[in-house]
Formats: C-alpha cells, structure tokens, sequence
C-alpha cells in the first residue's frame, strides 16, 4: 500500500514569499515596468527642465528641488501602481490566487512590496539624475544624505495605498484617472510631511532636525496606521 | 468722528461683502441641496405614476 | 435602528439584523429638526453679531471708551464668518464619520442598505465641507488679502472635499451594485483615517512660511457658547437633510425593486396554446412552497395570482 506523504499546507509567510517571488521574477526577466517608470521619470525631468528654463537662474533651486522631488515619484508612482495587476487581469491569475486557501491580505503585502521595491529602484536611478540635471551647479549641504529617510518612509506608504486603490479601481472605466483622482488626496498627508523632511535635508540649515524628525514620526505613523487598514480591507476589495 | 475711533472701526465696512457674501453662499448651498433632493423625489414620483399605469394596463388587458 | 417594514412577506423573513428604513423616529424627528435647526442657526448668527464679544485686530494708537471697556484695538467683524465656518467643519467631518460607520456596517453583514445611509451621508458631508470651504475661503480673503493660502485649515478641508468628490466618482464609475458598495465603503474608511492624519500633519509641522491662525485657539465663553448653539443648529440641519435625502434614495430603490418584480411577470405566450404562461414544475414548486400571495390592486381588491411573483429578492427591498 502506497504511503503518499500529505503536503504540509504553506503558512502564510511561505505564500508571502511565493508570490513576491513570483512579482519579482516577472520583473527580472521582462524589465517592463522598471523601464516605463524609469524613463518616465526622465521625462517628467525633461519637463521640468523646459519648464523652470527661463528661471534657473533665478529660483532656488535647492530649496525647491525636495518639492520636484517629489513631484517626480508621484507621477512616476501613479505610472507603477496604476499597472500593478494588469499583468494579473490579463492573464486572469487574480482568480487562480483567489483559489488558494489562504489569507487573501498576504496578496495584498506581496503586491505592495512588490511595488516598493520597483519604486525604490526607480528612486535610486531618478534621484540621482534629478541632481545631474539641476542641482550640481548649486551647493548641497553635508545633509543631503538624509534624505533617504523620507524616501523610504514615503515610498512605502505609498506603494502600500497605491496597491489597495489599484486593487479598487482595476476593474472601473477610466482606471487610471480613477487611481489619480483617489490617490493624491489620500496620499497628501503623506506627501506633505516627506516633502518638508527632504527639503529640510537638503538645505541643511541651521534648524533642520525641527523639521525633519516630526515629519519623519508622521510619515513613519502614517504608514503604519494606512498598512494596518488596508491589510484589514484587502480581503472584501479584493473577493468582489 | 474722533480719528482713534474711526481707526477702531476701520475694518468693519471694507470686511462687510465678504461677510455678507459667506452667510449667503452658505444659504445657497442649502437651498441647491434641498432643490437637488427635491427633484431627485419628483423624478421617482413621476416613475412611481408611469409604473401604476403600466401595471393597471397590464391587469386590465389580462383580466 | 428603526424597525424593519411591517409587511408580512418582510417580517417572514428572519432578520438578524435591524436594517435602517424610512420612517419610524429619526423621521419623526426630522421635520423638528429642520425647524429647531433653522431657529439655533438663526440664534446663533444674531449671537454672533449682537452677544459675542468682537475679537481684537491691530492695535491703534490710544483708547476709546466704547460701552464700558476700554478698547484699544481694532474691532474685527470679519471674524464673525468663524461661528459658522468651524460648526460647518465639525458637522462634515461626522458625517464623513457616520457615512464610514455605515461602510463598516456594510462590510460585515452585505446589506444594501447600509451603503444607502453610507452614501446619503456622505452627500451631507460634501454639502458642508463646501460651506466650510466657502467661509473659510471668504474669510481668508479678508484677514490675509490672498484667495487661498496653504494653512492647516483650508488645506485640510480641500484635501476632504478631494477625497468625497473622488468617492462620488468611484461609486459612478463602477456599475455592479455589490462592488460598488464594497469599494464605496473601504474608500470611506480610508477617508475617515486619514483626514485626522491631514489635520495633524499641517498643525504639527513647524511652518514659517504659512501663517497658522491661531485666534480660536482660546476661545472666550461667549464665542464658545455661539459656536455651540451654532453647531447643535447644524447637526439637527444636517440630520433633516439626511433623512430626506435617504427617504428619497430608498423611494427609488423599492420603485426599481417593484419594477423588476412587476417586469418578471410573464406576459400570456401567444403560442403557448391556451396555457396560462409560467406553469412550469419549478413555478408550481414555487407556488406550493411559499403559499398564494395576496397582491392588492391599486383599488384594494385583491388580485388574482396569475404569474410567478419571486418571495425574496427583491423583495426583500421593499418596505
């Protein structure tokens, strides 16, 4: 009589993994959204640059070069998020996760960390470029460092929201001005306390620490509390 | 009128549109509200009618 | 909540769950409201001109012995447009609060009338975060010469008003009714998260740049006392205009429900022949299963049951 050794069930952190796994894979091996968001995020800098051409000389380019920042990993973000699932819908694998017995809020983490990390590597490329294209004609302060911090909080954030409200409007018409018109006054909280701590870290003045360390417990608090509701409403979002 | 009072008073004239133009917008707002519920009513009202005579059409013709 | 409908087809159902519906006390009390609102809005505005004392602006060189106190500054009256702009505030963000309440509701038991109330509410809320907008904005104009600035309050109530326009959005943008109202409630929840978070990211970052107005931070007794008789007005407003706002919502949900059911009757199969329609096994099944059915005609008599009229859905819609 044959013996047939049952399959543990996987725990949760082992589906975790298998679908983050699985996200990041897709990603090594086409390269397809790394490639839109990054030269998207080329483009909104050439944007800026047409924009802010007659004034270079004049603007403070390092006080507001935080701002443009972020307005950079916002367009970029909106981009990134907004395709999250589509590989998934169009394929229909939405419905053969959905068939696995499992705590459907693991999809969500997976997705969303996912995302992270395609935004923080989108990130590491703009930045940089951001400060080619603008700021090396202009004195940084020692710092300019810093400003990791409130990418990294921020970026969390916002793939974390970024995922739930994609998850929402994947399947509404005009899916992608949905995702806009939801996520930027959900995310502006946000958006708004990693703007002041990265321009307070780039400028480095006298009195940074004042502005950085509360917008960073914020943003950080924000964070946590957002990951916590959308973990908890990620079930009935994404079973309907 | 002594120049120290007329500086007491200095901003009550010049602030009195925008006073006045708040307390009316607020109005408004609740007065298109009202219109907007009262018209969504009519309308159902007037479906309600359509859908009686329909219903007595039917029920005669089947009789 | 309210009792459910008093029919006999309603109660047969075993309901475990209170669904609100129109009529019943809060519509007992909605017409009372709408006048003790207009009346405490009323006294509150003639408060604020004739009772509370007017707040101080500029200093101005010397005294003036106005009444009995002695004033020296100048006397604002552009500030009076706050006994209306903070209420308006309060009252919109707990009706954002309620409209989440409700999504929660939703969330766990699926009835659709929760997401009725939920959006009902929400319209209220966007009704007063407008006027909130409105007086802020106004008020504003006057105090610093600018339309708009990015201070706390005013940022706070537009990033509000985004996010209730982007749900009313959403819940035009997705068709089938279920989804619609799963999404529409997650997204009121999200809302009600992170409007306080908006509040205290723009009060506690230290800003040099945007002016704060800090003049309700002390509030003396009688302007508190404005704002309250003020406050109290706009919730029973605000609780009228919900009531009716929700009667007219579930008005159009029975007529579409007596729609659906009236259009499932078949109509006489003229190839049938002879056959009254529908006397199919699963109809007869049906038939004995759940009884006849008395259908009242317009007039009062009773109809003959002729057709197939389904028992639950949607029925259960109406009262």
């Amino acid at each position: 009589m044959m013996q047939y050794a049952r399959p543990k069930k996987p725990s949760t952190w082992q589906h975790f993994c298998i679908l983050l796994r699985k996200d990041l894979r897709r990603e090594f091996r086409t390269r397809e959204m790394l490639t839109s968001m990054g030269l998207y995020a080329l483009l909104v800098i050439i944007v800026f640059g047409a924009a802010l051409a007659l004034t270079a000389r004049d603007i403070d380019i390092v006080s507001m070069g935080g701002g443009l920042i972020w307005v950079l990993i916002v367009f970029t973000s909106l981009l990134g998020l907004g395709r999250s699932f589509s590989y998934e819908k169009d394929q229909g694998c939405i419905e053969g996760v959905l068939l696995v017995p499992m705590d459907r809020s693991v999809i969500f983490l997976a997705k969303a960390v996912a995302n992270m990390l395609f935004m923080l590597v989108v990130e590491v490329i703009a930045v940089p470029l951001f400060y080619f294209f603008f700021m090396t004609g202009s004195e940084t302060s020692s710092t300019f460092l810093w400003i990791i911090a409130p990418l990294v909080l921020g970026t969390i954030g916002m793939a974390g929201i970024g995922t739930m409200l994609s998850t929402i409007t994947m399947h509404t018409r005009a899916a992608d001005v949905m995702l806009a018109v939801l996520f930027v006054p959900i995310i502006f909280p946000l958006l708004y306390a990693c703007t002041t701590a990265t321009t307070a870290s780039i400028l480095g003045s006298v009195a940074w620490m004042d502005y950085y360390v509360i917008p960073l417990v914020i943003a950080a608090g924000f964070d946590i509390i957002m990951l916590l509701v959308c973990w908890v409403l990620y079930d009935f979002v994404i079973s309907s | 009128m002594n120049p120290i009072l007329a500086d007491i008073y200095s901003t009550v004239i010049p602030s009195a549109p925008y006073l006045i133009a708040a307390y009316a917008l607020i109005w408004v707002a609740l007065l298109v509200y009202v219109v907007f519920v009262v018209k969504g009513i009519k309308k159902t009202e007037r479906q309600m009618a359509a859908l009686e005579a329909a219903y007595e059409r039917d029920s005669r013709a089947t009789d | 909540m309210s009792r459910t409908g008093g029919s006999a087809m309603a109660r047969s159902k075993d309901k475990s769950v209170k669904l609100p519906d129109a009529g019943g006390w809060q519509d007992a009390i909605a017409v009372p409201a709408a006048i003790a609102g207009a009346i405490l809005t009323t006294a509150g505005f003639l408060m604020a001109f004739l009772w509370a004392a007017p707040v101080n602006g500029a200093a101005v060189n010397g005294f003036e012995m106005i009444g009995d106190t002695v004033v020296t500054h100048q006397q604002l009256i552009s500030q009076k447009i706050f006994y209306f702009h903070m209420p308006a505030a309060i009252v919109s963000f707990f009706s954002l609060a309620m409209a989440a309440f409700y999504g929660i509701r939703f969330l766990m038991t699926h009835e659709q009338r929760f997401d009725t109330c939920s959006r009902a509410l929400m319209e209220i809320a966007l009704l007063f975060v407008i006027m909130t907008m409105i007086t802020g904005d106004l008020w504003t104009r006057f105090e610093w010469g600018v339309w708009w600035t990015w201070e706390p309050r005013l940022t706070t109530y537009l990033i509000l008003m985004l996010i209730v326009i982007a749900y009313f959005v959403l819940r035009n943008a997705v068709d089938e009714p279920e989804k619609r109202a799963t999404f529409a409630s997650v997204v009121s929840i999200i809302a009600l998260v992170d409007v306080p978070i908006c509040f205290m990211v723009t009060r506690m970052i230290p800003s040099s740049v945007h002016p704060v107005v800090l003049r309700e931070g002390g509030m003396s007794f009688d302007m508190g006392v404005t704002v309250l008789v003020v406050l109290i007005g706009m919730l029973c407003l605000g609780h009228a205009l919900y009531r009716l706002r929700f009667r007219s919502l579930r008005l159009r949900e029975r007529l579409e429900a007596l729609k659906e059911i009236l259009d499932e009757r078949p109509m006489d199969n003229p190839f049938s022949g002879g056959l009254p329609a529908a006397v199919s096994p699963v109809a007869v099944h049906e038939a004995r299963e759940t009884g006849p059915k008395t259908v009242l005609r317009p007039n009062g008599e009773p109809r003959p049951n002729k057709g197939k009229i389904r028992s639950e859905y949607p029925t259960c819609l109406l009262r």
